[in-house]
């Protein structure tokens, strides 16, 4: 019985996922993500600049974009920081065992809470059981202690663990459609 | 950084205008003359406060695979262990974490297949054999601006 609900809401996910998936995406819809995934070139009319290197309308590059936008494939169009996280100083990514019949609803409270910035359910391993991983951020590494077991009691997670980053090796953006 | 700065890094984290003069809209906004947002924007980018200013995408909606992965790495393997993963451009991001599992990246890729292949791959040349692919079944929140 269970099974079978199980199989009809991953079939029902599968196929929201490829519904989404049609939403075509032309070439030129391509060469704009080209252009706008990198920096924008610092000159009064940036979006001119670029349709001109594509042979295309100033008009016409703005209406892709916005297009894009409107259909979520621009997740957010803007200036992103060198310190994203200015004003905090310790981030911690947080893993936590949570029974699969209750991630619904403690995913959603977690989300709820102002330190937590990423909130997403993942794929659980052989010996790997931690299944919901949420990104904190807070002044020091004890701050992100205390936003972790505030949020173990709210929603009544006991077992977690606090992943704190000792070092960056890489941090970039994505770059689609490259060959 | 002053009190204009800030606002007008809270303005375009988000919401940077696709317009044709996105200064001079920026500039309605918050009530400043074109020339004097696009100086300090240029500013703000020279003194390396903003990394850039572009589009961020959806990987899923463009139809690529994305996910976390987490490796054991001993000590003596991690330098050589982060160059083979930081050649792929998919890894995005890579970060030693305080755990067993201490190198932790995200792989993005245009399918899963590309990303598995690459981790076996990975893993003979580096001889780390404990590589965690973790990727989201759902996402409950993504918080894309903080305010400064």
């Amino acid at each position: 019985m269970n099974d079978a609900i199980g199989y009809a809401e991953h079939k029902f996910q599968k196929d929201q996922e490829n519904i989404s998936r049609c939403a075509m995406i032309d070439d030129l819809d391509k060469m704009v993500i080209q252009l706008i995934q990198g920096d924008l070139p610092l000159v009064m009319r940036p979006f001119a600049s670029l349709a001109k290197r594509l042979g295309i309308s100033e008009e016409d590059f703005l209406g892709r974009i916005r297009a894009l936008k409107k259909r979520g494939i621009i997740r957010r169009f803007g200036a992103t920081l060198r310190h994203q996280e200015a004003g905090f100083s310790a981030n911690a990514m947080v893993a936590w065992k949570v029974k699969e019949d209750k991630i619904e609803t403690v995913g959603r409270a977690m989300a709820k809470f102002r330190g937590v910035t990423h909130c997403y359910q993942r794929q659980t391993q052989k010996d790997w059981e931690y299944n919901l991983y949420t990104m904190i951020h807070g002044e020091d590494e004890e701050e992100c202690y205390r936003i972790a077991e505030k949020i173990s009691k709210k929603v009544g997670i006991k077992e977690y663990v606090l992943l704190f980053s000792e070092r960056e090796f890489k941090k970039t953006s994505m770059q689609y459609f490259k060959k | 950084m002053d009190d204009i700065d800030r606002a007008i890094i809270n303005e375009i984290q988000s919401d940077f205008p696709i317009e044709s003069r996105p200064y001079r809209e920026l500039g309605k906004r918050l009530n400043l003359p074109e020339r004097e947002v696009f100086r300090r924007v240029k500013a703000l980018k020279d003194e390396g406060i903003i990394r850039r200013i572009g589009g961020n995408f959806s990987s899923k909606k463009l139809n690529y695979a994305s996910t976390l992965c987490a490796a054991q790495v001993p000590k003596e393997k991690i330098e050589k262990f982060v160059r083979e993963v930081n050649k792929y451009p998919g890894v995005t991001h890579n970060y030693l974490r305080n755990h067993e599992y201490n190198v932790w990246f995200t792989f993005i890729a245009p399918d899963m297949e590309y990303i598995d292949t690459a981790l076996e791959g990975i893993s003979r040349s580096t001889g780390v054999t404990e590589i965690l692919n973790l990727p989201a079944v759902r996402t409950f929140k993504i918080k894309v601006d903080f305010e400064v």
